[in-house]
């Protein structure tokens, strides 16, 4: 669908469900609903990794994807890569109080939760689309020129 | 120094590894070792404000890395903390050759074995820490 690679990437967020929430509905962005379109990086490669890993911003239009209110994937995402398209927060969605309760493990997810997760993939996704349309656009626009 | 230790996970994205490494993570601090050891979140880490940095540097630390590039590790160097362990699911894994693990968004049964026994030997290695504390 997409001509351009779009960069999701997600906070690692141990501290609060909020972030359990986060890299769910980055990975269902990469494994269901864009697969191939979306791409990821773990965000500490932008201190972990080489030159590549630090122009990841650079090179990919990029939504960042918070999962709570210190917006740390946006933050150093902006700071160490470059400036990101768009960014999803995760306590906006599915509200405060839910997105800072206690971290839990996949192995604890119950429904609701996997609907909270839903609800932020498509979140993800209408922000993902409007991307993929402006990129389309330009695209149109240098051709007719 | 504070009593507990923190236990920093990758929580890679990419790949299974990074969450073996992160739900490993949660075992221990929720369930095996809750009285010796807590976890603070890596992006926040790689934000490297002067809280996140002031907590890290104030306990010992173990990084469990899900991949060469080792960012637990690196991360909690940036700003400071010192690591007393640093453990690779690599190395992990070795003990489990051929064996599948999930997803780096689900583990299957093996993987939950896994994460189960690799925290229940990490958790000898948490209170040799804590009580060097």
């Amino acid at each position: 669908m997409a001509t351009v690679k779009i960069g999701v990437i997600s906070c690692s967020g141990e501290d609060c469900l909020g972030g359990t929430i986060s890299r769910l509905a980055t990975r269902k962005m990469m494994e269901e609903v864009r697969p191939g379109d979306a791409v990821t990086l773990c965000l500490p490669l932008f201190i972990a990794g080489g030159e590549e890993e630090r122009g990841f911003a650079e090179a990919h239009p990029t939504i960042t994807v918070d999962g709570c209110s210190k917006w740390c994937a946006k933050r150093a995402t902006e700071r160490l890569s470059g400036k990101v398209s768009d960014a999803v927060q995760v306590e906006d969605i599915i509200g405060s109080e839910a997105a800072r309760g206690s971290i839990l493990s996949t192995r604890q997810l119950r429904p609701e939760h996997l609907e909270m997760v839903d609800k932020v993939t498509e979140e993800i996704k209408k922000k993902f689309d409007l991307i993929v349309e402006e990129f389309a656009e330009q695209a149109m626009t240098i051709k007719l020129c | 120094m504070s009593k507990q230790v923190n236990i920093i996970p990758c929580s890679g994205i990419g790949k299974v590894h990074g969450l073996l490494a992160r739900e490993i993570a949660l075992r221990l601090v929720n369930e095996i070792c809750s009285e010796e050891a807590k976890t603070e979140c890596l992006g926040y880490i790689v934000t490297e404000d002067q809280e996140i940095a002031d907590r890290i540097k104030a306990s010992k630390c173990i990084t469990i890395d899900g991949c060469p590039k080792m960012c637990a590790a690196k991360s909690v160097a940036n700003v400071g903390g010192t690591i007393a362990e640093e453990v690779r699911i690599v190395d992990i894994l070795k003990g489990y050759r051929g064996i599948k693990t999930g997803t780096a968004t689900a583990l299957n049964d093996d993987g939950w074995n896994i994460v189960d026994e690799a925290a229940e030997k990490l958790a000898i290695r948490v209170r040799e820490i804590y009580g060097e504390e």
